[in-house]
């Protein structure tokens, strides 16, 4: 008898409750129509970008770099771009250069090439597969990497001075927001916000790269190992005109050039160029700079 | 005044677990006088004000890092203790180049043999973790170190070595089928991996890519190495600092009995003359092998070549310094804060190297900072009151319910002793007639 009486006395609160909450939830009916509508307009797929592939004469490297610099074939603003611009130009493989950016690369990361004759199936060559391909190049020579000392004196430009250009570039306040937030934030939005987010992005991307190999940041550290390598790169390069007493300059030519030459560029617009007076210590290095230049 | 030079604790025989550890032991017992330095595995970044091992500690000063620590020494003895005096032109940019190199290429594969190789790491290196740190920073600080190797050699793609990272895949592989709907989730196969199969098939798929890693590394220190003695000088210039680097990394490759050896065999098929060097200089930096034992009841006929003393053992404070950080730096508000904090003290102590208008700009950005996650745990909490307050106004939360409720609460209450004290004499009444 009691748990009946109960029940029915508990009833109608209970379901009053139950459908007031629903109430609650639901969704009202006039934002229940507009959502109704959606979506407005089903727009067609784009076509895919024919205009580049159908009258192209020439290779097309794609690099980061502004409209203007692009046109007059002037070297990118990123080492790894300039590197393999400069590579190319040194082989003597005619290329016109394009502003692009990650996302557009098929790799994720620039540069890449469209080449001018459909190799196979007019694939872009990502810059891992760079040096490759232009050894299959008619009237290029192939480099010979015999010498032992390549790939070790390359590790001090692929970390000692690339950790101190991660630093001075992005992580030094008034260098990034002169310089890198100028090229690379810029160009890819108006958008302020997106700008904001791009830009924190990019520093907490360096940040996170130089934290791999050490506990904190130790500017100083980084400062020191990158004038040791300025210091081990000009004695190796003492009274010759190319790396490994080359006549002619090669791919790590292009991979020296594409530091210094960003660090002593005056266009770059730094605020802080410690990198600058370390490797203005080294006569001959500034030299194979300016050597190099006449190329662009 | 003797320099105390605090390491990673010793492993695998060898004097420390770690690679930068051991090449700084090695400059040591090379360059520095034995009277001069003594050995303490404190296993515990937290005792230098660095947070980084190896840290030399001189009285009140602390250096850290290898290659500041050689810096440190030639300032500190005017030039005597320097390995890298007598070395020409050449030779000077070759110890700067293969020094680079090493540090780079024989860390990431150190990292790929002991931490990332899943048996390997399972089986020996937490292990040997577990035996030189001291609780609680045995269960705190190697899941880190694993992690931070784990983000070095990311970038090689070699992550099929990874247990742990094939069965996050597969995890991921067979959600997104049962989310394209396209097989009920009942019968997706789930192919169950045992460890060698996994390693069959691993070491096959990464066996052209390790060769090229591996080769990569050991062809130019073979080339170097030649006839000589050592890496750059013959037998009377004696050691260079980069002779410290490869021992310490290199002994690291070689030394250790991992169940998945790849790369003690890569180094003895690939680069035999470094192999040699590698176990000659070891015995003479080290002597001929390192127990726990030795760095930890330190006494001066313990057999060992090493200078060890015992490190303190953990007060009460630290371990509750250490306990609080960990439960501080994992908890996500917390952290933040904490991040904040940490980079305002550093801008304002004064020999953070930043000039002065730079501290306080750094300083006054992290206490705005810091303002922000305040104002924004308020905003929050105030907006979670305002909906409860609207809600309770709205007359969501009815007094009826309440009342019904807390009637409920009360039937049962009186009910619930009753069932309990019969469900509790039925069990008593079975144990009883059990017997």
């Amino acid at each position: 008898m009691a748990p009946e009486a109960r029940e029915n006395s508990g009833q109608t609160p209970d379901n009053v409750s139950i459908s007031r909450a629903r109430d609650y939830f639901a969704v009202p009916a006039p934002i229940k129509r507009i959502f109704d509508r959606f979506p407005l307009v089903t727009y067609p797929p784009n076509d895919l970008p024919q205009h580049g592939a159908s009258n192209r004469t020439s290779n097309q490297l794609f690099v980061f770099t502004d409209a203007a610099g692009a046109r007059r074939g002037k070297p990118s603003f990123n080492p790894q771009c300039l590197k393999w611009q400069a590579y190319l130009k040194f082989v003597g493989i005619e290329f016109d250069t394009l502003p692009s950016n990650n996302h557009a690369s098929p790799s994720g990361a620039l540069p890449f090439l469209l080449p001018a004759r459909p190799v196979s199936n007019n694939t872009p060559i990502p810059f891992t597969k760079l040096q490759k391909w232009a050894i299959e190049q008619p009237h290029c020579e192939e480099e010979q990497h015999s010498n032992l000392r390549f790939e070790v004196y390359a590790s001090l430009l692929d970390h000692r001075i690339r950790n101190a250009w991660l630093y001075t570039l992005y992580l030094d306040n008034e260098n990034f927001t002169s310089v890198a937030r100028r090229l690379y934030v810029d160009p890819s939005t108006t958008n302020s916000l997106v700008r904001v987010t791009l830009a924190a992005q990019l520093q907490q991307a360096a940040r996170d790269e130089l934290l791999k190999s050490s506990e904190y940041i130790d500017v100083s550290a980084l400062e020191a190992e990158a004038d040791d390598a300025f210091e081990a790169l000009s004695t190796l390069l003492g009274n010759n005109e190319h790396f490994f007493e080359r006549s002619t300059p090669g791919l790590f030519d292009a991979s020296v050039f594409a530091y210094t030459h960003l660090i002593l560029d005056k266009g770059m617009g730094w605020k802080r160029n410690r990198l600058a007076e370390l490797l203005q210590k080294h006569e001959n290095l500034v030299q194979h700079r300016e050597r190099l230049l006449k190329y662009f | 005044m003797v320099l105390e030079l605090h390491v990673w604790g010793p492993a695998f025989t060898l004097p420390s677990i770690e690679t930068q550890c051991l090449a700084t032991i090695a400059y040591f017992s090379l360059a520095v006088p034995k009277d001069a330095w003594v050995l303490v595995a404190s296993s515990d970044p937290s005792v230098s004000p660095t947070c980084e091992l190896p840290a030399l500690r001189n009285g009140s000063t602390w250096v850290s890092r290898f290659r500041n620590i050689v810096d440190y020494l030639r300032q500190y003895s005017n030039g005597a203790w320097d390995l890298d005096g007598g070395l020409s032109g050449l030779q000077r940019a070759d110890n700067i180049a293969f020094s680079s190199f090493v540090e780079s290429r024989a860390q990431t594969l150190v990292d790929l043999s002991l931490y990332v190789t899943s048996q390997n790491y399972y089986n020996q290196t937490s292990p040997a973790y577990g035996s030189i740190l001291q609780w609680p920073n045995q269960w705190i600080l190697p899941p880190k170190i694993h992690a931070a190797a784990k983000a070095r050699t990311h970038h090689l793609g070699l992550s099929s070595l990874d247990l742990q990272a094939i069965e996050e895949q597969r995890q991921r592989e067979h959600s997104a089928a049962v989310a394209a709907g396209q097989i009920p989730s009942n019968f997706i196969r789930r192919p169950r991996d045992t460890v060698t199969s996994l390693l069959g098939k691993s070491s096959q798929q990464n066996q052209f890519r390790l060769d090229a890693v591996t080769e990569e590394l050991f062809e130019p220190l073979e080339e170097i190495l030649g006839d000589k003695v050592y890496l750059l000088t013959g037998e009377s210039d004696g050691p260079s600092s980069l002779d410290c680097l490869a021992v310490g990394y290199l002994s690291l490759a070689l030394v250790p009995d991992l169940s998945f050896p790849w790369l003690r065999d890569a180094m003895k098929s690939k680069a035999p003359r470094v192999t040699a060097y590698t176990e000659r200089m070891r015995q003479r930096c080290y002597g001929l092998g390192a127990d726990v034992s030795h760095a930890y009841s330190a006494s001066p006929n313990s057999g060992s070549s090493l200078p060890w003393r015992a490190p303190e053992r953990a007060r009460l404070a630290t371990l509750r310094t250490t306990l609080f950080n960990a439960f501080a730096d994992n908890t996500p508000i917390l952290k933040d804060i904490r991040a904040q904090d940490r980079l305002r003290v550093a801008a304002e102590s004064p020999d953070s190297g930043l000039s002065e208008h730079d501290g306080q700009t750094l300083s006054t950005f992290a206490k705005s900072q810091k303002k922000d996650i305040l104002v924004n745990i308020a905003y929050a909490v105030g907006g979670v009151a305002a909906l409860i307050g609207y809600m309770a106004y709205e007359g969501f939360f009815t007094s009826e319910t309440g009342d019904e409720a807390k009637d409920d609460d009360f039937e049962n209450d009186e009910m619930n002793p009753t069932l309990d004290i019969d469900s509790d004499s039925f069990q008593a009444e079975n144990i009883l007639s059990g017997f």
